[in-house]
């Protein structure tokens, strides 16, 4: 009895980022492009209009040399949850084009329902969602080694992070055939997770406990980004110093995080 | 505009006015006509227009295939080790029994002659087949709610000849998808595959209606 | 009755509830609005069956497991092999590139031979035959008119069967001018070698180190193996083991420390030698190593650091303060299973020995080599074949010096060195030029002189993949497949601890016109007829790989790396009873041994110093910069197509830079347009440029975009062993 109802209980996958092991090398970004058919063009140089559903940000201490310290961080979307599931910018989407899934936590982006309009965007406290200025184009061949698990899309559209989620629906097929209906921690990791060389990143369902992340966010010296806004993020961080920390959530010089 | 002019004006109306009842039916008449023919247009000749069709590179005879496998639909439509379906057999498969010429057919003989010996994969046009923006989970539908295969795809297993594939030409979707109908109108599951063919049942999982948006399931959960 | 104009009106209202009444509008409205959602043109990736091919990836030497993903014939995606010991699934962003590499735009899709000027880019596509005859008849003239040793070959390929081959080949035909392009790997074989005695490959057991001290090798920057580094730095993070780094400039291993030293450019040797002096004046040296199995020591090199390196002197050469570099040493010597390493950034080029030397005689005053946690030395050869029979000719062109100056046999190679004679033409000149999986037009430093060098060759062939600078500047080329369509070995990985030995294996179908350059070495040789024929009477390059790897070569093809876990290096009493560890290196003058690299350039007429660094976001070598890797990289190092130059506020502040600013970067070896990028995390008077960019070949995604960094460098011969030991040169910036 127990088993046939453990598909339905609420999942909450998430991530815990370790930052202390995070070399800045982007190779999740990578992974990420490679994975998600996301394009790209011959300037990349404006990386505001640059696709990376992942993207690596430097931060530095501010302390002129030799005090300088620096510390890369990953940013996937955050897939906030905000209150009752009501993050930034699903709140905002006049096209229900980008949802929150209350059964995944996940916040999806349809890129055939999406018309454009980029409040999504402009809500996105993270910069985790980029618009299709242009059409994709694949130099001729190289269109040869795109995923048939994720749509490649259209100029108009706004795309972001989706935590890899044809991943999971792979997962559940695999284990479907198989006669299971659950599946393990292992079965579904994201395309970036897998990849990270330095096994910085971490990923797994926040509401079980048998999964790591479940107990990595519970680290003292976790925290998420910008908490104070309520997004109430999926996207855990673990920093060692104290001024990343702090730059997590802009607090002011003088003020001391909460942990 | 000039006071002679308002004039001549109004004498120009004075004698339509006279022929007006006259006219009448006159009007009713291409009242008619136009929508008549505007229906035509538009139950008639726009579906002509709006698809198109293609044959199949060869034909198949379902039944025949049918009587002569084990396990049914899924000897040749099967499920791969990793989750994902199979869809429409490769030359590997039909290879086995179809390495040589085995009875009269025709098209057999071609398919032989032109595909396995060559080792060229046939390129079936899929009825069926949805946009690339919907994720379709055979596993979970026939392996979990256990659906039959009739109840999207009809009764294809029993038929002896493939049908010409229609395509929407502005979309480039199959017929399938919208139906036969143009109207939209269906009297069997099989016989429409939009979006909200798919939500008649997936309204009726009340445990799986997570989206916040809609009340309804995840949008990812069929779409990618 | 009359038709007028209300009958007009009447049947355009009738038409109008017509198609009101019909599907039209409805369906119409419909489907236009899936059309602008499904734009036809947007591609649609074929859906088929699912399959995972493993191989090792070639693009560096860091020689990791790869997994591939392929639906039906297409390859969608590389993965790291989770099975694979080196990298245990993990896998860096160039590795991840791979299919663009494959699928791209700039593959040279099939034989070409030059029809205009050399380097304007006009080419005529030509038969393989016919490519392979023109190379054979070009060799067969050179041969019979007696001039074997006028035959070069440049080649940046890993150390494999290949390399092998193409030794066999120039023995076999009579030219000892076969140059491999040396990296840090060459380096720490020759030091290792003067040093312990005896040839090996040095390995790192860093996954059991207690303490590592990095003077200056960019371990977490794509030194060694990338992703195995990753891995370990992971490891010494979770165990509480600390990672000091030195270098001048806050890189990703810099930054990734646990203390950063900020060094004066070049001086990380000293900074080694101070700390020996702390080590041996305070006697923290490990007594029963030292004792027992090493010699000069107490006689030489005790005296040099004693009399030369004191701390406070080093201070002052270092910038860092005698209190700091006691301490490291103190903190060095104490620690349990310390490891020093050295080799600048990536280790691309090998650089001079002073710091090889200096490195390694830290290791073996703590008296950790051949011990857990320590530094290991490696053995790993593929068994030889019979010799070569080489006819008079060959005989007689084997008799010449070596243009790069190194005795025969030549276990290294100078590049540097044989483009300098070739470009001064001193020596007898080069009639041909073979490269292979490299790109010396771009990647050696002084890329003038190389130009310089290149032009007095009339004959050079590419046998590059790629439409890369040396391949758009040669005469024919005869394109290899990459290592996604083809068969060949890695031997060894470097700087890791345990000998294995993979095979890299086609993953799809050639996607060009290719050939491997084993196969038409093969048919070349053949063409040549008589003892090269001989020589390299292989069927194809596949048998040769059977001669040379045995019964591996099946097994290999299954589980495509063979790797020896239980490996042990050998005891002290093994490896030094014979043969002492020798603290001064054997041969070398004690006073030259330890003699630091000067940097090129006036410091009147250029104040800054010049430095190239690697990063993991930019491939330097023989493989270009694939679009994602491009894509990926920092808008601080690239905007739009100008290279950015990192500089010190402080620096900047002197010199009246803002950021963004445009500049001229001048070094005696040429001068280009830059914008500048302060940064804190860089020594004040440095200026730092990556390795990577300002191709002149390749594709839109990255030819002209930045500068490339060794067109002002110069070349620096490092006087002990003549390896390319530049670290730096003296610059000016200005205002443009």
């Amino acid at each position: 009895m127990k088993n046939e109802h453990s598909h339905q209980t609420t999942k909450k996958f998430g991530m815990v980022i370790n930052l202390d092991l995070c070399t800045g090398c982007g190779s999740c970004m990578v992974a990420c492009m490679a994975e998600n058919n996301v394009p790209f063009k011959p300037d990349e140089t404006d990386k505001l209009k640059s696709i990376t559903w992942m993207r690596v940000y430097r931060l530095t201490n501010g302390k002129p040399f030799p005090e300088t310290d620096v510390c890369y961080l990953p940013r996937p979307c955050q897939h906030c949850e905000g209150h009752d599931g009501h993050s930034p910018c699903v709140s905002v989407c006049p096209a229900t084009a980008t949802d929150y899934d209350s059964l995944t936590g996940i916040v999806s982006q349809i890129y055939t329902r999406c018309f454009g309009c980029r409040y999504c965007m402009a809500a996105c406290p993270y910069h985790a969602r980029y618009f299709n200025w242009y059409d994709p184009v694949w130099p001729d061949g190289m269109e040869k080694y795109l995923n048939p698990n994720v749509s490649p899309r259209m100029r108009g559209v706004v795309e972001k992070c989706s935590f890899c989620y044809h991943r999971y629906q792979a997962a559940k097929d695999r284990a479907y055939v198989e006669g299971q209906r659950d599946i393990a921690e292992e079965d579904y990791q994201t395309a970036c997770t897998q990849a990270c060389p330095a096994g910085a990143i971490t990923f797994g369902d926040l509401n079980n406990p048998d999964h790591a992340v479940y107990k990595l966010k519970q680290d003292p010296r976790a925290f998420r980004l910008l908490e104070r806004l309520g997004t109430n993020t999926k996207v855990y961080y673990i920093s060692s110093k104290d001024w990343v920390r702090k730059a997590g959530d802009n607090y002011l010089p003088d003020e001391r995080p909460k942990k | 505009m000039s006071e002679h002019e308002h004039m001549d004006a109004a004498v120009a109306d004075a004698p339509h006015e006279a022929e007006e009842h006259g006219s009448g039916g006159m009007v009713f008449l291409f009242f008619l006509i136009g929508l008549a023919a505007s229906l035509i247009v538009g139950w008639v000749i726009f579906p002509k227009l709006l698809y198109s069709q293609k044959n199949q590179p060869i034909d198949f005879n379902h039944v025949l295939h049918n009587g002569l496998v084990s396990d049914g639909c899924a000897s040749c439509h099967f499920f791969r080790e990793d989750g994902t379906f199979s869809g429409s057999p490769t030359l590997a498969q039909c290879i086995d029994c179809h390495s040589d010429v085995q009875g009269e057919s025709e098209e057999e003989k071609r398919f032989v002659e032109e595909y396995v010996k060559k080792g060229i994969e046939v390129p079936w046009l899929i009825y069926a087949r949805q946009p690339n923006c919907v994720f379709f989970s055979h596993a979970a539908h026939v392996k979990i709610a256990k659906m039959e295969c009739v109840t999207c795809h009809g009764d294809m297993g029993e038929t002896e000849h493939l049908r010409p594939y229609q395509y929407n030409r502005i979309t480039g979707y199959s017929r399938d998808i919208w139906g036969h109908n143009i109207a939209g109108i269906k009297h069997h599951t099989w016989e429409r595959m939009k979006m909200d063919d798919c939500a008649e049942c997936h309204q009726q999982k009340k445990d799986m209606l997570g989206s916040v948006q809609t009340q309804k399931e995840g949008c990812f959960v069929c779409h990618k | 009755m009359k038709i007028d104009r209300r009958c007009f009106l009447s049947l355009a209202v009738g038409a109008g509830a017509g198609i009101a009444l019909s599907p039209l509008p409805w369906k119409l409205t419909d489907d236009l609005s899936i059309w602008s959602q499904n734009w036809p043109w947007t591609p649609v990736p074929k859906r088929g069956e699912a399959k995972t091919v493993n191989s090792v990836c070639t693009l560096c030497p860091g020689g990791c497991g790869i997994s591939v993903r392929k639906i039906d014939e297409r390859a969608v995606k590389i993965e790291g092999m989770k099975t694979h010991p080196v990298n245990q699934g993990g896998i860096c962003a160039l590795g991840l590139s791979g299919l663009q590499l494959l699928y791209g735009p700039t593959r040279v899709k099939g034989p070409l031979k030059r029809v205009g000027e050399r380097g304007k880019g006009q080419w005529m596509p030509i038969s393989w035959d016919e490519a392979i005859r023109e190379v054979t008849d070009k060799l067969t003239g050179i041969r019979k008119a007696g001039r074997p040793q006028s035959v070069a070959w440049i080649s940046g390929a890993a150390s494999n069967t290949l390399n092998q081959m193409l030794d066999r080949f120039s023995q076999a035909y009579g030219t000892p001018n076969g140059m491999r392009l040396p990296t840090l790997e060459d380096a720490y074989g020759l030091s290792v070698s003067l040093m312990n005695g005896g040839n090996a490959r040095i390995g790192f057991d860093f996954e059991h180190a207690g303490y590592v001290l990095s003077l200056g090798a960019g371990l977490l920057d794509g030194w060694g193996s990338p992703v195995r580094m990753f891995k370990a730095n992971t490891l010494w993070k979770t165990a509480g083991v600390k990672l000091v780094h030195v270098e001048p400039r806050l890189s990703r291993t810099a930054a990734k420390a646990d203390t950063w030293i900020s060094v004066n450019p070049g001086t990380e040797a000293a900074l080694a030698l101070a700390m020996a002096h702390v080590i041996l004046k305070e006697s923290l040296y490990k007594a029963d190593f030292v004792e027992s199995y090493t010699e000069k020591l107490m006689d030489g090199f005790r005296n040099i650091v004693l009399a030369d390196f004191a701390p406070e002197a080093v201070a002052k050469v270092t910038g860092v303060d005698a209190a700091t570099i006691t301490m490291l040493a103190r903190e060095f010597a104490k620690a349990k299973r310390p490891i020093a390493v050295c080799g600048r950034g990536q280790g691309t080029l090998p650089g001079s020995l002073d710091l090889f030397f200096a490195t390694h005689a830290l290791n073996a005053l703590v008296g950790n080599i051949n011990q857990p946690g320590g530094v290991w030395l490696v053995r790993e050869e593929l068994p030889s074949w019979p010799d070569v029979q080489p006819d008079s000719v060959a005989k007689a062109g084997l008799g010449y010096p070596r243009l790069d100056g190194i005795q025969t046999p030549a276990r290294i190679s100078l590049p540097n060195r044989f483009i300098q004679a070739v470009a001064s033409g001193k020596d007898y000149p080069v009639e041909a030029l073979l490269v292979i999986e490299s790109n010396p037009l771009y990647t050696l430093n002084d890329t003038a002189m190389v130009r310089q060098a290149f032009s007095k060759i009339p004959f050079i062939v590419s046998f590059s993949s790629f439409m890369d600078d040396t391949a758009a500047w040669s005469d024919l080329i005869l394109p290899n497949p990459v290592y996604l369509e083809r068969t060949d070995d890695v031997v060894g990985v470097s700087g890791f601890p345990y000998p294995t030995i993979a095979l890299s294996q086609p993953i799809v179908k050639p996607q060009c016109n290719t050939r491997p350059v084993g196969d038409v070495l093969l048919q070349i040789a053949k063409g040549l007829g008589d003892s090269v024929a001989a020589a390299l009477a292989w069927k194809d390059f596949n048998a040769c790989l059977e001669a040379s790897l045995g019964e591996r070569f099946k097994s290999l093809r299954k589980s495509v790396v063979w790797v020896d876990k239980a490996y042990k290096p050998a005891a002290w009493d093994e490896v030094f009873a014979a043969e002492r560890f020798s603290f001064l290196p054997n041969g070398i003058a004690a006073d030259a041994a330890f003699k630091p690299v000067g940097i090129p350039g006036d410091a009147g007429g250029f104040p800054l110093i010049l430095m190239a660094y690697d990063t993991m976001r930019l491939s330097n070598g023989y493989i270009g910069n694939p679009p994602f890797l491009t894509k990926i990289l920092e808008d601080t190092v690239l905007k739009q197509t100008d290279g950015l130059i990192e500089i010190n506020p402080k620096t900047a502040k002197s010199l009246g830079f803002d950021e963004g600013d445009r500049a001229q970067i001048e070094t005696p070896k040429g001068k280009a347009f830059v914008k500048v990028h302060l940064d804190d995390g860089i020594l004040p008077g440095v200026a730092a440029m990556p390795r990577g960019l300002g191709h002149e070949a390749y594709d839109a995604y990255l030819a002209g975009k930045g500068i490339n960094v060794n067109n002002l460098m110069a070349s620096v011969n490092d006087p002990v062993s003549g390896f390319e030991a530049a670290w730096g040169i003296r610059a000016k910036l200005s205002k443009a």
